[in-house]
C-alpha cells in the first residue's frame, strides 16, 4: 500500500433540478489522497465548497461498500468509473494520475430525471419490480424451506441474477437507454427456481409492459450493460427473459 | 387481437420481430448466393438458374411478396426502435465511452440498415424491374458490372451487408432466447463467418463478372 | 410510568402460543379502516409493512433512500440463524436460546429471545417461498455453515449478500402491496419527529427530501423499523445515512431509550486510513475461521510482516484462549485487539491495526480452497486496500457495527407510548449486551414478518379508526417545531461544516464511549459533548435553502440530534458500573480482563426517559428475571 497525492480537474455536472438546464463546472481537486474513494474526494471538494460559501454538489451515496445501490454517476463517459465490476464507492483515486480531467455526469436516460446534480430518480425500476419482480405469496403457511429440493447450479445461477443492486448503471451504459439487464435479472431469477415458475408468464410480460410505459429504450445487443454492471450479471439473463417472454406471449393463456 | 399488439408491440416482441425476419434474409442471403454462385458457371449456367426460378411461376411471386413482406416488418420496426431508442436519452453525455461491449456492427446497426435498404432499391432497379425482353439476365449483370463505379457500389454494399449481418447473427440467436454458456462461443464464430461468407461470397461476383 | 413487560405468563416454550390466543383480533372487515405508518424499510420494516397490508391494513411506508430495497440491512454479509437442525448436530430452539441469552451476556428477555428462536425456522421458510436464492447443497437442500462462535451449524447464508437478498425478499413483498395499493410508499423522506397526544401516537411529521416540504401523516399506530445509532461515532460500518433522529426524537416525545450504551465493535474491519475517511468496511467474520491473528512481539516493530519470524511473533488470542482461539467472541477479539495497539504492537502506518494472516491456511488446504471460501472477501480488501491478502498478511481492526441499545419494548414490541411498535435494530429487546453474528436478521425478519402482525392486532381491537387527523392541532405544533429547527440550523451561518462537528464528536465517543470505558473518561467524555453541541448551535455552516434537495441540512440535522443522543449514550455507560457484552467499564473485569457482570446490582434494563433540554434523563430499570437459564461467567479459554 503506497499513499501519495494526485492533483486532478473534475468538470462536473451542476444542475438545479428536473426543470432546470445544467452545464458542467470546473473544480481543481489538489492533493487528493490515492486511498480516498471516489466519493470520499466528492466529499473532500464539497467540504471546502461549503466553506467557500458554495453549494456543494448533490450526489446519492449510503453504504459505501458496493451493495446499496444508490451511488453512480457517469465518470468519462463510464457509468460507476473505469474499473470493471466496481461501484464508484469502491473505486478509489489510485486508479488516476495527476494531472488527469475527470467529466461526472448523472445517470442519463429519459426515464431518469435529474433530481438535482449527480442524483437522478430511478424510481421507473421500482414500478418494473412492482409489476411483477416477485412471487405472490403471504406472510406465514409457507412449506418446510427443504420440501422442495433446488439443485446447487441453479441455486448459484439465480443468485448471478439476484445480485443486482439496482443501481441502473445498466441504463446508463446501454446506447438505448434501456432497462432489460435490470428487469432481466429478476425475471431469470425468478424463472429459475421453482417458487416462481406459477406466475413466470405473467410476471414476463408484465414486467416489460412496464418497462415500455416507463420510457425505457429498446434492447439492441450492444452488451454495454454486462461490461458495465458492477455485480458481472450476464446478458445470458436477457436471454433467459426473451425465452420466458415467447412463452408466455405466444405459449402461455396470460393475455 | 389486442393481446397480438400487446405482444409484439413491446420492446422484447418488436425485437422479435427483428429476429425473426433478420433470420429469414440470413436464409435468403445464402439461398441466394447458392443460386449466384452459378454465374461461376458461365452465362449458360446462370441463366438456366434464372429460367428454372421463374419456371416456379406463382410460386416465386408468393416467396417475392412473402420477402417484401418481411422486409416491410424488419424495415418498419427497425425504424421504430432507432427513433423510439434516441428518444430514450434526450441528453446525451457530454463524454460518450464504450465499455467494449459495442462491435462495429452493433454500433452502425441502423446505419447499415438504411444503406442496405437504399442498395435493395437499387439492386431491384437494375436487375429485377428492368426490360429482360432484349437480354439476358447473364448480359445485363456483366453489363452493369463492367462499369467500374457500379462495381465498386456493389462490392463496398457488400461490406455493408457483411458489417450487419456481424452483429444481426448472433444477435438474433440472442434474441431468439439461444444463449446458452456451451453453444454461444459457436454461434458467435458462425455469425463472424456467415458475415465473412456473405461478403466475399456477394462481393467477389462483381469482381469476377468484371473481369470477364 | 411503570415498566411493564407485558410478559406472559406460563411455562417458557407455551407463552408466545398462549399470548396468541389471548391477544383480541380486528375483525377482517375492518382492518381496512385502520392505517399503520411504517418507518424504515429495512428487513423489519419492509417485511412488517409488507405483511400487515397482506393482512388488510391500509399502509403508508417511508424510507430515507430513494427507493425501499436499499435500507442498510443490505450490506449484511454472513447470514441468517434458525434452529432448523437440519444438519442433526443438535441444535433445537432451546439451544438457539440459549446461545443467545448467553452471548448477549445476560441482559435480554427470556420470553422474547426464546420467541426469536420459536419462530427462526419459520423465517426460513418465509424467504425461500419468496425465491430468496439461499446456497444449497448438491443434494438440492439448504446449506448451512457455523457462525459466531456457535458450535452447530445453523446459519442459513446467500454467498457473502445474505442480508441483500432477505432485504429483496421483502422488498418484493412489499412491491407487491404497493402494486396492490395497499402500501403506500414515501420514499426520500426522512421522519422529523412524531406526533404524540392523548398518550398515543398519532402520526409523524417528515420532511420531503425532494422538495423539501414538511408533510403530515396520522395513523393509528406509528412503527419504528429506522434501524441503529452506530454513526455516533462518525466512523462506522453503517450507511451514512443510518441516523439516530427516528428514534431519539421518539424519546424526545416520551418513549424510554433503553440500554444505550450497549454497541457492538465489530473485531475484523478494514483500519482507519486517513481523516478524509467517510466510513469502515466490515470483512466477514468467517475470515476467523482460517486467519490467524498476530502482532510483533516487540513493540514499536516497523519492519515489513514477512521479514518478522515466526519467533518474534505474539499470536495473541491463541495464547490467550487455548480453546476458542482466533474464535472468540466479537466483544472479546476486538478488546484484545485493541489491548494489543495500545500497548505499541499494532501494525501499519497508524499502529491501530493486527494482522489476520492466511499464510498457514494457504499452506495447509491450498490457495484454490482458500479463494473459493474468502476469493470475494480477499478481492474486497484488494480493491479497498491495494494489497493481496494471499501475499501479505490482511489488516484489520474493530469497528462499531451494531448497537443493541434501541428504544423500550414490551413483550408486544410496543413502546411506553401506546401505539408506537419498535422493531429491529432500533428497539433493544434481544440481543442484551452483545449480539450473536447471524442474529440481527433473524431478529429484523422475525419482528416484522411474525411477531408484530399479532401484537399490533391487540392493540388495534382497541383503537377508535382514524381518532386523530392531520388537522388536529397537534399535528400543526409538531411541523412547526420541525421546520422551526430547519431555519435555526440554516440561520446559524458559522466556520465549521457539519462533518466536521460530526468527525470530532466520533472521536470523543470512541475514545470514552468505545470498546473499553472508565468512569473519568466518561464524565470527561459528557462535558466535551456538551461544549460540542454549544459550538454546533453556534458555529455550524448549513448551506443551501429549506426548500430544496439539501443533503448538508439533512446531515445536520442528525448530527445535531447525535449530539444529545451522545450524552445520553455516556450517560447510560457510567450509571451501569458493571462490565457486560459490548460495555467493557474497566474498573469491572476479572483478573483475565473479561468483562465481570454485578448480576446482583445490574440484572436490569436500564430505560430513560427525557424529562427536558436543561434536566438529566430519569432512569426507569426493569429488571430482568432469568427462571429458565443459570447466570454464568462467560469463558472461552
Amino acid at each position: 500500500m503506497t499513499t501519495k497525492s494526485i492533483d486532478i480537474t473534475l468538470k462536473v455536472w451542476r444542475q438545479k433540478g428536473p426543470g432546470h438546464k445544467g452545464r458542467l463546472e470546473t473544480y481543481r481537486a489538489d492533493n487528493i489522497s490515492t486511498d480516498m474513494s471516489f466519493l470520499e474526494m466528492l466529499d473532500v471538494i464539497n467540504e471546502q465548497l461549503t466553506l467557500d460559501g458554495r453549494e456543494p454538489i448533490a450526489f446519492d451515496h449510503d453504504c459505501r461498500e458496493g451493495i446499496c445501490g444508490q451511488c453512480g454517476s457517469v465518470v468519462n463517459g463510464r457509468p460507476h468509473g473505469p474499473e470493471q465490476g466496481t461501484t464508484l464507492c469502491q473505486l478509489h483515486m489510485r486508479h488516476f494520475n495527476s494531472g488527469d480531467t475527470l467529466v461526472i455526469e448523472p445517470f442519463r436516460a429519459r426515464a431518469f430525471k435529474v433530481v438535482k446534480d449527480l442524483a437522478v430518480d430511478r424510481s421507473p425500476l421500482d414500478k418494473i419490480i412492482q409489476a411483477g419482480g416477485y412471487v405472490s405469496v403471504n406472510t406465514g403457511g409457507t412449506p418446510d424451506a427443504n420440501s422442495i429440493p433446488i439443485s446447487a447450479d441453479i441455486a448459484e445461477e439465480a443468485m448471478d441474477a439476484a445480485a443486482c443492486i439496482g443501481c441502473g448503471a445498466c441504463v446508463a451504459a446501454c446506447p438505448n437507454a434501456s432497462a432489460m439487464l435490470f428487469m432481466s435479472a429478476k425475471v431469470s431469477q425468478l424463472a429459475l427456481l421453482p417458487q416462481g415458475r406459477p406466475e413466470a408468464a405473467k410476471r414476463a410480460l408484465a414486467m416489460v409492459r412496464q418497462m415500455d410505459a416507463c420510457g425505457f429504450g429498446n434492447c439492441s445487443n450492444e452488451r454495454e450493460c454486462e461490461a458495465e454492471c458492477p455485480k458481472q450479471i450476464s446478458i445470458t439473463h436477457i436471454a433467459r427473459l426473451n425465452r420466458e417472454f415467447i412463452k408466455a406471449g405466444i405459449g402461455s393463456s396470460v393475455f | 387481437m389486442d393481446w397480438v399488439i400487446r405482444t409484439l408491440g413491446t420492446a422484447v416482441g418488436k425485437k422479435l420481430l427483428m429476429a425473426v425476419t433478420g433470420l429469414s434474409f440470413c436464409g435468403f442471403l445464402g439461398a441466394h448466393l447458392a443460386g449466384n454462385l452459378t454465374l461461376y458457371g458461365g452465362a449458360d449456367a446462370f441463366n438456366s438458374y434464372a429460367a428454372h426460378l421463374h419456371s416456379l411461376g406463382p410460386l416465386l411471386t408468393v416467396a417475392e411478396l412473402g420477402l417484401l413482406a418481411l422486409f416491410v416488418v424488419h424495415v418498419v420496426t427497425g425504424l421504430v426502435l432507432f427513433l423510439q431508442n434516441l428518444k430514450a436519452r434526450p441528453q446525451r453525455y457530454a463524454v460518450d465511452r464504450s465499455a467494449g461491449g459495442r462491435t462495429l456492427g452493433s454500433r452502425t446497426m441502423p446505419y447499415t440498415g438504411a444503406l442496405i435498404f437504399l442498395f435493395i432499391i437499387y439492386h431491384l432497379m437494375n436487375f429485377h424491374f428492368v426490360d429482360k425482353s432484349h437480354a439476358t439476365i447473364f448480359a445485363i449483370v456483366a453489363g452493369t458490372f463492367a462499369n467500374p463505379v457500379q462495381m465498386a457500389l456493389y462490392i463496398t454494399a457488400m461490406v455493408v451487408v457483411a458489417v450487419h449481418v456481424s452483429h444481426g447473427f448472433w444477435s438474433l440467436f440472442q434474441t431468439l432466447g439461444a444463449n446458452h454458456p456451451k453453444y454461444m462461443p459457436a454461434i458467435k464464430i458462425l455469425g463472424l463467418l456467415f458475415a465473412l461468407v456473405v461478403g466475399v461470397g456477394f462481393g467477389f461476383i462483381p469482381i469476377y463478372v468484371g473481369m470477364l | 410510568m411503570s415498566l411493564d413487560a407485558k410478559i406472559p405468563g406460563g411455562p417458557l416454550a407455551d407463552k408466545w402460543d398462549r399470548h396468541k390466543f389471548e391477544l383480541k383480533l380486528v375483525n377482517p372487515a375492518n382492518k381496512r379502516k385502520f392505517n399503520i405508518i411504517v418507518v424504515g424499510t429495512g428487513l423489519a420494516g419492509g417485511s412488517a409493512a409488507a405483511s400487515l397490508a397482506e393482512l388488510g391494513y391500509d399502509v403508508k411506508s417511508f424510507c430515507i433512500q430513494d427507493t425501499p430495497r436499499r435500507a442498510h440491512s443490505i450490506a449484511a454479509q454472513g447470514g441468517i440463524n434458525a434452529s432448523k437442525n437440519y444438519q442433526n448436530d443438535g441444535d433445537s430452539t432451546w439451544r438457539l436460546f440459549y446461545d443467545t441469552i448467553k452471548g448477549g451476556d445476560f441482559r435480554a428477555r427470556e420470553a422474547n429471545v426464546y420467541r426469536l428462536a420459536q419462530v427462526s425456522g419459520n423465517i426460513i421458510d418465509q424467504c425461500v417461498a419468496q425465491g430468496v436464492p439461499f446456497a444449497r447443497e448438491y443434494g438440492g437442500t439448504l446449506a448451512n455453515r457455523s457462525f459466531g462462535g456457535a458450535q452447530v451449524s445453523r446459519t442459513f447464508y446467500a454467498r457473502g449478500q445474505t442480508g441483500q437478498q432477505l432485504l429483496l425478499g421483502a422488498y418484493s413483498a412489499l412491491s407487491r402491496q404497493i402494486a396492490a395499493g395497499k402500501v403506500t410508499m414515501y420514499p426520500r423522506r426522512e421522519m422529523l419527529d412524531l406526533v404524540v397526544s392523548g398518550g398515543k401516537a398519532r402520526g409523524i411529521v417528515v420532511r420531503n427530501l425532494i422538495t423539501g416540504k414538511i408533510e403530515k401523516h396520522a395513523a393509528d399506530a406509528v412503527v419504528l423499523c429506522t434501524g441503529g445509532y452506530g454513526n455516533v461515532f462518525f466512523l462506522s460500518t453503517n450507511a451514512m445515512a443510518s441516523n439516530v433522529t427516528a428514534a431519539f426524537r421518539a424519546h424526545k416525545r416520551g418513549a424510554y431509550f433503553a440500554n444505550p450504551c450497549y454497541t457492538q465493535i465489530h473485531p475484523t474491519c478494514i483500519p482507519v486510513h486517513g481523516t478524509y475517511q467517510s466510513k469502515l468496511t466490515l470483512m466477514s467474520e468467517s475470515l476467523r475461521n482460517d486467519g490467524r491473528v498476530w502482532v510483533p512481539k516487540q513493540a514499536g516493530d516497523t519492519r515489513p510482516p514477512s521479514q518478522i519470524p515466526e519467533s518474534e511473533r505474539s499470536y495473541y488470542l491463541e495464547e490467550k484462549y487455548p480453546s476458542f482461539g482466533n474464535l472468540v467472541p466479537r466483544d472479546v477479539a476486538s478488546r484484545n485487539a485493541k489491548e494489543q495497539c495500545d500497548g505499541g504492537r499494532g501494525v501499519g502506518d497508524t499502529g491501530l491495526a493486527v494482522y489476520l494472516d492466511f499464510a498457514d491456511a494457504i499452506k495447509r488446504d491450498g490457495r484454490e480452497v482458500i479463494a473459493k471460501k474468502y476469493g470475494n472477501l480477499f478481492e474486497m480488501y484488494d480493491k479497498i486496500v491495494a494489497d493481496d491478502p494471499y501475499q501479505t498478511p490482511m489488516m484489520i481492526y474493530p469497528a462499531v457495527h451494531y448497537t443493541m441499545g434501541g428504544l423500550w419494548v414490551d413483550y408486544n414490541l410496543m413502546s411506553n407510548l401506546d401505539g408506537l411498535f419498535v422493531l429491529g435494530e432500533a428497539n433493544f429487546s434481544d440481543h442484551g449486551a452483545n449480539r450473536l453474528g447471524a442474529s440481527a436478521l433473524m431478529q429484523g425478519l422475525a419482528d416484522g414478518y411474525f411477531v408484530l402482525p399479532y401484537t399490533i392486532g391487540g392493540y388495534l381491537s382497541g383503537v377508535t379508526p382514524g381518532e386523530v387527523g392531520v388537522d388536529n392541532q397537534a399535528f400543526d405544533q409538531v411541523a412547526t417545531d420541525a421546520a422551526g429547527r430547519i431555519d435555526r440550523l440554516l440561520s446559524v451561518d458559522g466556520n465549521r461544516t457539519v462533518d466536521d462537528f460530526h468527525r470530532q464528536l466520533g472521536l470523543v465517543m470512541w475514545d470514552h464511549c468505545g470498546m473499553a470505558r472508565n468512569d473519568a473518561g466518561l464524565e470527561k467524555a459528557i462535558g466535551q459533548i456538551a461544549e460540542l453541541r454549544g459550538e454546533f448551535w453556534e458555529n455550524v455552516t448549513v448551506p443551501g435553502s429549506a426548500g430544496d434537495f439539501n443533503q448538508s441540512l439533512e446531515r445536520a440535522g442528525r448530527v445535531a440530534d447525535f449530539l444529545e443522543f451522545a450524552e445520553l449514550m455516556c450517560t447510560d455507560a457510567l450509571h451501569r458500573k458493571e462490565s457486560c457484552g459490548g460495555h467493557f467499564n474497566e474498573a469491572y473485569q476479572t483478573e483475565e480482563h473479561e468483562a465481570l457482570r454485578d448480576d446482583e446490582n445490574f440484572c436490569y434494563v436500564a430505560a430513560w426517559n427525557h424529562t427536558g433540554e436543561d434536566s438529566a434523563p430519569d432512569l426507569h430499570k426493569e429488571p430482568l428475571v432469568f427462571e429458565n437459564v443459570k447466570l454464568t461467567q462467560r469463558s472461552y479459554k
